[in-house]
């Protein structure tokens, strides 16, 4: 299980990084972890002719707070997250997403940047963003553009990233009073991809209701109805099954009994849980 | 690391595991940290597909010297392997694809390369052409006329079939209360940590074929090399270095060992495979893979009658030297019974061939599948009577009184007491407080249940029973070889292999019970054809029967003849000393063993007249009953379900166990909760899917879950200790015994969560989609009844 | 490509293909055994090696990502006090068997007793998740962690 050859170049800047990212006629991939790159070349299943190491690139590793806004560089890890290495406006929520994201030594390498510019559609953070109402900053050859991680993330491992493009980070909107959350999961195994995620967030009481469900169909989904739903202060299971039953008949008509079961089930969890904060 | 003597001798002392110390530092040496001036690497190309006939391989250009197919490997001789019955159809299985390929991952191809890497760049440049057949993927289906078959020139799918009749099967037609059900035990694979691994290259001093190989036993593996490669035994050595575990995935004679082996002896330097993990997951061996329909009879008070109905056993697509997987099928319906009287079988098995990678041994061998089998039906039938489960277990279970118990397919029950072994389990998990909890419903949601199971494990078998079930090589004994140095130290080869088992500790302290010294005192050494005397490896939990058994005659030789120079040098009667202490004690003083060891190898003008030097023999061993002596005990689950998301959490996880005397209870807990682990691994994570092409669907730890601690509960043990009649020291075998029943435990605690709704949990790995699919299911029956 | 790193403490060069892991670099390049490769795809931990500091699978790094920066693998441990303990309780809660996955096993403890000082039974199983030992259940590895938490931390050893 060894990866093809390939080339490996650590530029020293985003446009240095970014030009050799869009170089024509060379299949070229950025790698900031390594955590997802590095096995999918081990197993073949992803081939590379030249590796550009942006894992040092300055830009990247910024973190600053606006009174709008927290900016997350694209670098930052999931360990960093998890250990409150960076401000928290969120009353805990990414630091507890972050904790259950794989396992501790991925947790240390792997990057928000490089979880969503993958867009797995079993990742934690797409989700986690979208429902955060996140924007995402791209540098490229063209310049730099910001873009919500809602129209983002398109499909399955499919992005908006265009040739030659870089994730630089997130800003992330402060909510306007504590945030109320619940996060539920569901795995096969402890840090295994998950099979099931929701996230309900509301800032402050009475906030605007925001609902994901992620690692359910090829990208995360926001659920209209049950937020809708809890924003009208639903409390009973029938009413909440009735709308997210909505939701799932509109975004994942696909889902067969079991899945939507599930999916069910960890969206009633993540509104119970968010219920109980607030 | 130092051991700290315990007051009351070596058998029974935790102690602290000799072999350590390497491992703590880095400094176990497994087949890959072998290193080899010249090394090359090999890296296979592999079947794509399940069923095909292989047109061409084509070599790349510049590489062609480098690739090897099976005619580069010749000349070979393909070796007949089953069980050696005029019945068993033979499917030759050549370590490269011949014209035909029969399961994804088949070797097509060796590519050598000065590194893996390189070397898979090689076979990715090796282009094969298949024509693609049907695949026959489904065991059930590949024995309905008109199913393709994997054998062109066979009359069906089966390798063998076979009738297990006892008693009278009118009982079991007209008998009162019937309850009849289909159970499925997924298709495994073994999952050592270590994968698995072999280098081979041609000695030129001694003349002989080098193969390092990580195995679970070399000697055996050495008479089929040598006889596929045409050498002769003394030019075969197998040397097995660390073993980073086996639990029987390393105990056939593998294809990759075997070709590697043959392009060493063409090439002039040293060559070695190293398995990757997607490589063990898709083509080593794989195992389970049971599918029963039975029907469980019994008197309307509860009096367990009988079993009747069908055993499939999914083989897959060649029997693996030199027995294959065909104890599966004799030993799941031998195993049927389980601890109850039960008095009629009437079973009908199947070993069938498909389109799969070959099954081999797992720990727990057939068992667990048996073990799920009846004790699903068990339960099923306590529900269909409106009993307690447990109380219908205890009812039929044979008591102490009955034991020795021959059960109705055959198999003498020794020693024990399976009640109190219920009893036990029952009282750590409190079934009453259970219960009481289960009436008063869970806050979450979730439903609780509690579940039991019984299994026994037959170790230590001997030369009969493997005569009985055919065997080609028989493992009916063990030897050790014992050599006391001129200071007083022992070294003593074995022929088990250890690999974590603790053998250098628990065969060390039966050394130094024997012969009154301190284990430290003590080497045992294992693994290198060349030197330890025959003996056939760790399997079956027959190492410490076998080899204890081994080590202990072995010792006893010594000691005889170290109380014959004791009493010389005493000049007293040998009658007149004892050994203890590490000294000969006679009427007038005592003599250390050092200076006893010293004489019978450096000075021998103190021997006894006409004695013969050295301090040195060699031990075999067979337990005086062959058909095995019994280890059995009972899990106890409590598990809480999801029924939406279909999550099941274990609770609670109580063992009360009986494996005899226990020479190293530190070790024996050790094993236990290991088994478990694994036996968890069956009920609720490992799984191999097939897609109707016969594609394997988890080939990585992504899709192959395999448990880790936050999976396992922390499992309390209760020790009963029976000893055995029939073996040194009372010892029972007990490394497979915690794999076989958690798929029957947990299942039956899972049940018994929607016992109301009679939901049904027959099929392992009981993954969440398949528990709320069974809740719900059963849920609409109900809701339409 | 020519790289230079710290590794156990020593300055040590190396002209690598960019393809080569870490794992591969210590095994095969600098003959450091004691990281063992049990998956290759990030899933069991063996190839467990501390990289600046932090815990890191061998196997998901390329040798060339290291360039200038500090790795150690168990041989590096050698007399590291906090090491000496942990291994005396892997010794003494018998946290090991074939020892395949001791190696990592022993790194992340000490990374998880680092950052957790003291921590319960509960706390060093979650933590382990990902660690995958197929040999001894993990009762006795858990066991392990549990007391030599405890004797770093100066506390009572705890009842078994
Ligand atoms: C065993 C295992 C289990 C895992 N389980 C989970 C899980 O449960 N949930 C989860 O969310 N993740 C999981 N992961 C993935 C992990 O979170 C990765 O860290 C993450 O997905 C990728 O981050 P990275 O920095 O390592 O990216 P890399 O592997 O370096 O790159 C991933 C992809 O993103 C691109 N990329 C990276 N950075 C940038 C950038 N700044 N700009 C543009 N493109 C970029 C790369 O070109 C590549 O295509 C798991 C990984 C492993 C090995
Ligand atoms: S070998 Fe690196 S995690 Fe398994
Ligand atoms: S001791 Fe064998 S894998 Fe852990």
């Amino acid at each position: 299980m060894k990866s093809a050859p390939f080339d490996y170049v650590r530029p020293e800047s985003v446009a240095e990084a970014s030009a050799l990212l869009a170089q024509d006629g060379v299949t070229t991939a950025a790698i900031a972890g390594g955590q997802s790159l590095i096995p999918m070349l081990s197993l073949r299943a992803a081939q590379a002719d030249l590796l550009v190491d942006v894992s040092r690139l300055d830009e990247l590793k910024a973190v600053r707070e606006t009174p709008q806004a927290l900016h997350i560089g694209a670098l930052t890890t999931h360990a960093a997250i998890e250990d409150g290495k960076i401000p928290d406006p969120f009353n805990g929520l990414m630091r507890r997403v972050a904790s259950t994201i794989s396992y501790r030594a991925v947790r240390n390498h792997g990057t928000i940047g490089g979880s969503v510019a993958l867009a797995d559609p079993a990742a934690d953070w797409p989700g986690c963003l979208m429902a955060l109402g996140a924007t995402v900053h791209i540098a490229g050859p063209g310049g730099t553009r910001q873009q919500p991680v809602v129209d983002f993330v398109k499909g399955l491992y499919e992005t908006t990233l265009a040739s030659g493009e870089i994730v630089i980070g997130f800003d992330v909107p402060r909510p306007t009073s504590p945030l109320c959350w619940g996060f539920a999961k569901v795995v096969r195994k402890s840090g295994a991809f998950a099979n099931s995620i929701a996230i309900v967030v509301a800032p402050g009481k009475g906030g605007p209701i925001t609902a994901v469900l992620s690692a359910a169909g090829p990208r995360p989904i926001a659920l209209a109805n049950a937020a809708r739903a809890l924003g009208n202060g639903a409390m009973s299971d029938d009413t909440l099954r009735t709308a997210i039953a909505a939701d799932l008949k509109a975004d994942l008509p696909g889902a067969d009994a079991y899945e939507q079961r599930l999916h069910t089930a960890t969206v009633l969890r993540a509104a119970r849980e968010m219920q109980a904060t607030s | 690391m130092a051991s700290h003597p315990p007051s009351d001798g070596w058998i029974g002392a935790s102690l602290k595991r000799k072999e350590d110390a390497r491992f703590l530092y880095g400094h176990g040496k497994y087949i890959a940290d072998v290193r080899m001036p010249g090394v090359q690497d090999v890296a296979f190309v592999r079947s794509q597909v399940a069923n095909g006939r292989l047109r061409s391989v084509t070599k790349p250009e510049g590489g062609s010297a480098n690739v090897f197919t099976l005619a580069d490997l010749q000349p070979l001789t393909v070796l007949e392997a089953g069980p050696e019955l005029p019945q068993h159809k033979l499917s030759p299985y050549p370590p490269l694809a011949d014209e035909r390929v029969r399961y994804v991952g088949q070797g097509i191809a060796a590519c050598l390369a000065p590194t893996r890497a390189i070397a898979e760049d090689l076979a990715d440049r090796v282009t094969v052409d298949i024509e693609q057949l049907p695949a026959v993927v489904d065991c059930v289906a590949a024995m309905q006329p008109g199913s393709p078959r994997v054998f062109d020139h066979w009359a069906d799918n089966a390798y063998i079939t076979s009738n297990v009749v006892e008693g009278s099967p009118q009982v079991l037609t007209s008998a009162p209360v019937r309850v009849r059900r289909q159970f499925r035990m997924n298709r495994q694979a073994t999952v050592s940590l270590e994968c698995r691994g072999v280098l081979a290259y041609w000695d030129h001093r001694t003349n002989e074929l080098v193969v390092y190989l990580s195995t679970q036993g070399g000697h055996v593996k050495r008479i089929g090399l040598s006889r596929i490669l045409g050498l002769p035994e003394n030019q075969v050595r197998v040397i097995a270095p660390d073993v980073g575990g086996g639990f029987g995935g390393k105990n056939r004679l593998m294809p990759e060992d075997v070709a590697v082996a043959a392009i060493a002896m063409k090439v002039g330097h040293p060559v070695r495979w190293i398995e990757d993990r997607r490589e063990h997951l898709i083509a080593s061996v794989h195992a389970r893979d049971h599918t029963y329909d039975l029907t469980l009879s019994a008197d309307k008070d509860g009096t367990l009658l009988g079993v009747e109905g069908d055993i499939y056993i999914d083989a897959g697509a060649y029997a693996l030297w030199p027995t294959g997987a065909f104890q599966e099928a004799s030993m799941a319906s031998r195993n049927l019974t389980g601890p109850y009287r039960i008095r009629h079988l009437n079973l009908k098995t199947y070993t069938v061939a498909t389109n799969k990678a070959p099954m081999g041994p797992y720990r727990g061998v057939a068992r667990p599948g048996a073990c799920f089998a009846i004790e699903r039906l068990v339960d099923e039938m306590a529900r269909e009577l409106g009993r307690e489960p447990f109380d219908l277990r205890r009812q039929n279970i044979v008591t102490a009184a009955e034991l020795p118990y021959d059960t109705a397919a055959g198999m003498r029950l020794d020693t024990g007491d399976y009640v109190e072994a219920l009893d036990t389990a029952r009282d750590m998990v409190d079934l009453a407080a259970i219960r009481k909890r289960q009436a008063e419903g869970e806050p979450d949601g979730r439903a609780i249940g509690v579940g039991f199971a019984f299994y026994t494990e037959q170790s230590g078998h001997g030369t009969a029973e493997f005569a009985k079930r055919k065997f080609r090589v028989i493992p009916g004994y063990e030897s050790a070889n014992a050599r006391m140095l001129p200071d007083g130290s022992v070294i003593i080869h074995v022929g088990v292999q250890n690999h974590g088992q603790g053998h250098e500790t628990s065969l060390a302290q039966i050394a130094a019970h024997e012969l009154t010294i301190h284990p430290d005192r003590i080497s045992i050494r294992y693994g290198d054809t060349a030197t330890s005397p025959m003996g056939f490896g760790s399997f079956a939990s027959r190492s410490i029967v076998f080899a204890g058994g081994a080590v202990a005659h072995s010792c006893r030789a010594l000691v005889e003849k170290i109380r014959k120079i004791g009493a010389h040098l005493l000049q007293t009667d040998v009658a007149n000393t004892r050994l203890q202490g590490g000294a000969v004690h006679g009427p007038s003083g005592k003599v250390d063993l050092a200076e006893i060891a010293f004489v019978a190898n450096a000075r021998q003008e103190q021997l006894p007249t006409g004695m013969a030097p050295l301090l040195e023999a060699v031990g075999t061993y067979e337990p005086t009953v062959s058909g095995g002596v019994f280890a059995y005990g009972t899990h106890a689950v409590v598990v809480a379900v999801d029924p939406d998301s279909g999550v099941v959490e274990l609770l609670d996880y109580a063992v009360a166990e009986d494996c005899g005397t226990m020479i190293n209870p530190l070790i024996v807990d050790g094993q236990v909760q290991g088994g478990i682990a694994q036996g968890i691994g069956t009920a609720l994570y490992e799984e191999i899917p097939f897609d109707e092409l016969g594609q394997p669907l988890a080939t990585t730890f992504g899709d192959y879950m395999v448990p880790c601690a936050p999976e396992i509960p922390d499992v309390r043990l209760a020790h009963l200790v029976s000893p055995a009649h029939a073996t040194e020291y009372g010892v029972k075998g007990l490394g497979e015994g915690g794999a076989i029943a958690p798929p029957a435990a947990i299942a039956n605690a899972v049940a018994d969560a929607f016992r109301d709704i009679g939901a049904r949990f027959n099929e392992t790995p009981l993954t969440p989609r398949r528990v709320s699919e069974a809740i719900d299911r059963a849920r609409r029956e109900k809701g339409a009844a | 490509m020519k790289i230079t790193l710290t590794l156990n403490g020593s300055k040590v060069t190396h002209d690598v293909e960019p393809r080569e892991t870490l794992a591969d670099f210590v095994r095969d390049r600098c003959g450091l055994t004691a990281t063992h490769l049990g998956c290759e795809h990030g899933a069991c931990g063996a190839c467990t090696v501390v990289l600046d500091g932090e815990v890191t699978r061998a196997c998901l790094m390329l040798a060339v990502m290291c360039d200038g920066r500090t790795v150690e693998t168990l041989e590096g441990f050698r007399n590291h006090p906090a090491m000496e303990v942990i291994r005396k309780h892997f010794h003494e809660c018998h946290g090991l068997q074939c020892g395949f996955c001791t190696p990592g096993m022993l790194l992340m403890a000490r990374d998880i007793l680092a950052r957790k000082p003291g921590c319960d039974a509960d706390t060093v199983r979650y933590e382990l998740s990902g660690q995958i030992c197929r040999c001894t259940g993990y009762s006795g590895i858990v066991k392990s962690i549990v007391s030599a938490g405890q004797e770093l931390a100066g506390k009572a050893p705890a009842k078994a």
